[in-house]
């Protein structure tokens, strides 16, 4: 399989995207912007789950 | 070299704001939440389950160029293993600095024995160059 993520393949430049997001460190809401992370040369881990208030 | 970490479920952020605050486990979490709501980068990402409406177990490693490294999927009953999740970012990092090693199966952090210039002379010498 070349892809193994939808429509994403590993090596791939991934199209820019934005997530509303709840920060703790701020007690705030924000937005996660893929183009930020490149901008400021960071590198991002994405951890996907299935739910909050859930057991694993 | 820095890394954020962003967790992501359909949840929206209140549900995020409501969990963080009030399950004691999650008390030292620090890195954003996301909310993918409509599920529009979940299914990019191809975690997005039509059935449900949840997320599979999916983690992604992006470095700072925009570009996908890393991926690991898991079913919902089985979590993933977060010294494992480190050890692929530090090697990430690692062989981003140095552009002619790799990492073996058994590396863990620097210093740990690399392969260097892999090439025609360590074809079926994988063995001494691990060795050596």
């Amino acid at each position: 399989m070349s892809e193994c993520c939808g429509g994403l393949k590993l090596g791939q430049k991934v199209p820019m995207f934005e997530l509303d997001t709840y920060e703790p460190t701020k007690g705030d809401f924000g937005k996660f912007r893929l183009e930020d992370q490149i901008k400021n040369k960071r590198w991002t881990i994405l951890f996907f789950y299935p739910a909050d208030f859930t057991f694993v | 070299m820095g890394c954020d970490i962003v967790t992501v479920s359909t949840d929206t952020q209140f549900v995020h704001l409501a969990w963080r605050n009030g399950e004691k486990e999650l008390a030292k979490v620090q890195y954003p939440m996301a909310s993918d709501p409509t599920g529009k980068v979940s299914r990019m990402f191809g975690v997005y389950n039509e059935d449900n409406g949840l997320d599979l177990r999916g983690t992604f490693i992006i470095n700072p160029e925009g570009v996908l490294m890393n991926a690991e999927l898991n079913w919902y009953n089985i979590g993933r293993n977060i010294d494992e999740l480190l050890r692929k970012f530090k090697a990430n990092i690692y062989v981003s600095r140095k552009t002619n090693e790799v990492c073996p199966s058994k590396w863990k952090d620097d210093g740990d024995k690399t392969l260097v210039n892999p090439g025609a002379k360590m074809v079926g010498k994988v063995h001494e160059a691990l060795a050596g």
